[in-house]
């Protein structure tokens, strides 16, 4: 074995086959992307960044580990954090499996991104001041602790979030990367059609419109009937309605034959019969080749 | 009242005077080193004068300029005969969106000339050595002033557009030609690589290279300046003296800013970052600037530019929250693409006993929260070129290309 490696600028080790690295590894950037790597030494020092990002097979992180950054996207097989983790940076986009947080930690000044953590249900209460906090998509996260603060903004789009503790009052929110306001995020049953179509910014307006739900503001905006016909969950529509200075909006109402619920499914604006929607969503181009045996 | 004021840039080295007595003040302006002009101006009241008198001078401090004993101070220190301070104030490069267009007029506050082998060498001006399509003489007139005793006192050099014919040359050969004659430049203080406006070459199809050498070859080095960000490196990132680091950039490589995060410059005061778009190599993000925000890393800084970036809301969303506040007195957002995002981290500023100054110049700031930033217990420069429109959806960095 070596003795201790001093590495002053970055230690480039993506795609690595081997599961583990030695101890008295001391470095200023740490990269690991891709690959095999299972957990870390506990003697790992790294003075600025480490990037573990899609590290199929990383289980666990160090206690105490300190960074001034760590990026740990698209690690699935990591469901904890370490006790005293300590950085400013923490990006862990679609890190499924992720649900355990310590129970002390310092993740403060910077950002705190948690983009599609599904398994998450809480956040830790330990969490201070940061600029930025993402938990957009995290669908089964209700509430953000009274007590975070942020200097930038707050991105809850499509999380489970139902509003701001007093802590985050008035800061500003985005819904997956769009500014929008608290009612857009909170309140989407106060949002009607004529608001959405009025909307110059075409991203907002997606936004206003899948808030909506696309059936309420199919049915608001009026909707121009394409085509309809029947299928086995029932009667089936294709609806269009116009948006200025973007593609017009298409999609298919349709009922599903199991659940009998309604559903409007996006489809491009070129389509011109409910069976060509239908055709074109089960990935037919040609929809004479669509001739399902059973739809359920 | 009398206040002493002066301000330095890339253009110009001026002062400002003014002398209130009673219900008049005299206003005296000018060149530095002329006598400059004067105009009196008198108030029906003692109390009026005042006003007016402070509502010039907080002006003068919102585009720049710093008091004269204050400029001077922050130079004076253990000072040798040989080995001036250059004041804080004088690392300043460009304020002014409008005044990328134009080669230095001034460098550490001394008029920039271009080295002529026929003239006689002064030594109240720095001379720039410059290559154009027609002469391709940098070096020779370069080796030219170095076989001159007047280049053992000379404290500052201009190096301006090298690349001559060939767009694709880096300042290599010039850096090695200075670097095994440093014993003819011994006292050497600041210098810039880089004095090419636009006209001569875009900002990101400079070619730059590793300019550490000048590190290692210069001890008295207190500025090094740099325009230019492809090729750029610091490979030996090591500097005992040096006080300013000022990188230019339409897009700066991360390599440069880990070399800055790794670097041993116990005494830099003064870092100027251009970081640029990804649209011209910015591959960067926030989380790269975290050892330069965490304060540890230069203890003595006391200016810290995050310039002609196009994260510049999200830096700020993280600056305000970050130990350095509490020790820097400047702190330069210009020419960035600083919204209504950004400034509402801004108004979020924690007290601070150091911070005085924040310079938004160049920015896409709502009226209403540039309102509110002027409120700031700080001197705040929140100015817009005026060819900048309010309603404009399109953004971009003041320096590209």
């Amino acid at each position: 074995m070596c003795g201790p490696v001093r590495v002053k600028g970055r230690l480039d080790l993506t795609e690595l086959q081997q599961e583990s690295l030695p101890p008295g590894l001391h470095c200023y950037e740490l990269d690991a992307t891709k690959s095999q790597i299972k957990n870390l030494p506990a003697d790992l020092r790294i003075d600025g960044r480490l990037v573990l990002d899609n590290c199929q097979s990383l289980a666990s992180l160090p206690e105490g580990l300190t960074a001034g950054s760590i990026s740990l996207r698209d690690c699935p097989s990591l469901r904890a954090l370490p006790e005293g983790l300590s950085t400013w940076f923490l990006d862990m986009t679609a890190c499924s499996h992720f649900e355990m947080w310590p129970t002390r930690g310092t993740i403060h000044h910077g950002a705190l991104i948690l983009r599609n953590c599904i398994g998450i249900r809480s956040l830790p209460t330990w969490i201070g001041r940061l600029a930025q906090l993402n938990v957009a998509g995290c669908t089964q996260l209700g509430e953000i602790p009274d007590g975070i603060a942020v200097s930038s903004w707050v991105d809850v789009g499509g999380s489970g979030i139902t509003g701001l503790p007093p802590s985050l009052q008035g800061a500003p929110l985005r819904w997956r990367g769009v500014r929008v306001d608290e009612r857009i995020a909170f309140h989407p049953e106060e949002l009607t059609a004529k608001e959405a179509l009025a909307e110059k910014n075409a991203e907002l307006r997606r936004v206003i419109i899948e808030r909506m739900g696309y059936l309420r503001f199919a049915a608001e905006a009026g909707a121009k009937v394409i085509d309809e016909d029947q299928d086995r969950g029932g009667a089936r529509q294709l609806l269009r309605i116009e948006l200025r200075e973007d593609e017009p909006l298409v999609g298919l109402s349709c009922h599903c034959p199991s659940t009998g619920r309604q559903y409007f499914l996006r489809v491009p604006p070129k389509m011109k019969t409910c069976h060509q929607a239908a055709a074109w969503m089960a990935g037919y181009d040609d929809p004479s080749l669509y001739r399902p045996q059973i739809e359920t | 009242m009398n206040r002493k004021l002066v301000y330095m840039d890339a253009k110009s080295s001026k002062f400002w005077n003014i002398d209130l007595t009673g219900s008049s003040f005299t206003v005296t302006y000018g060149r530095t080193g002329s006598d400059g002009q004067s105009s009196t101006k008198s108030f029906p009241t003692d109390e009026v004068a005042k006003k007016e008198a402070d509502k010039l001078v907080k002006e003068k401090l919102g585009k720049g300029y710093v008091d004269a004993e204050a400029a001077v101070s922050d130079g004076a220190g253990s000072a040798g005969e040989t080995n001036v301070l250059i004041p804080l104030i004088a690392f300043s490069s460009i304020n002014r969106r409008e005044d990328i267009g134009e080669n230095a007029g001034t460098f550490i506050g001394k008029r920039v000339v271009d080295y002529d082998m026929e003239k006689p060498v002064r030594a109240d001006v720095v001379y720039r050595f410059r290559t154009d399509w027609e002469n391709d003489e940098l070096i020779p007139n370069l080796e030219h002033f170095l076989a001159n005793d007047a280049a053992l006192s000379t404290m500052a050099l201009v190096i301006g557009a090298w690349h001559g014919d060939d767009s694709e040359r880096t300042p290599e050969e010039l850096i090695q030609s200075l670097t095994s004659k440093k014993d003819r430049l011994p006292n050497l203080a600041a210098i810039y690589v880089g004095d090419i406006t636009s006209e001569e070459n875009e900002i990101s199809w400079i070619h730059q290279c590793d300019l550490s050498p000048l590190l290692a070859a210069f001890p008295k080095l207190q500025l090094l300046r740099s325009r230019g960000g492809m090729g750029l490196e610091l490979k030996s990132p090591e500097h005992e003296n040096l006080r300013a680091l000022a990188i230019e950039t339409g897009g700066l490589d991360v390599g440069v800013i880990r070399s800055i995060c790794t670097s041993n410059f116990p005494n830099l005061e003064y870092l100027e970052l251009w970081l640029g778009t990804d649209e011209y190599g910015a591959n960067h993000n926030v989380a790269d600037l975290q050892p330069i925000l965490s304060g540890k890393l230069f203890p003595k800084l006391k200016y810290l530019g995050l310039r002609n970036s196009h994260l510049a809301d999200e830096i700020a969303g993280v600056v305000v929250n970050s130990p350095m506040i509490g020790r820097i007195e400047t702190l330069d957002f210009s020419l960035g693409m600083l919204t209504d995002e950004g400034a509402r981290a801004l108004l979020k500023l924690p007290a601070s006993p150091t911070l005085k100054k924040l310079n938004l110049h160049f920015n896409y700031i709502s009226a209403d929260l540039i309102k509110q930033l002027k409120a700031l217990p700080l001197t705040v420069d929140a100015s817009k070129p005026s060819d900048m429109e309010e309603d404009d959806e399109w953004r971009f960095v003041a320096v590209g290309e």
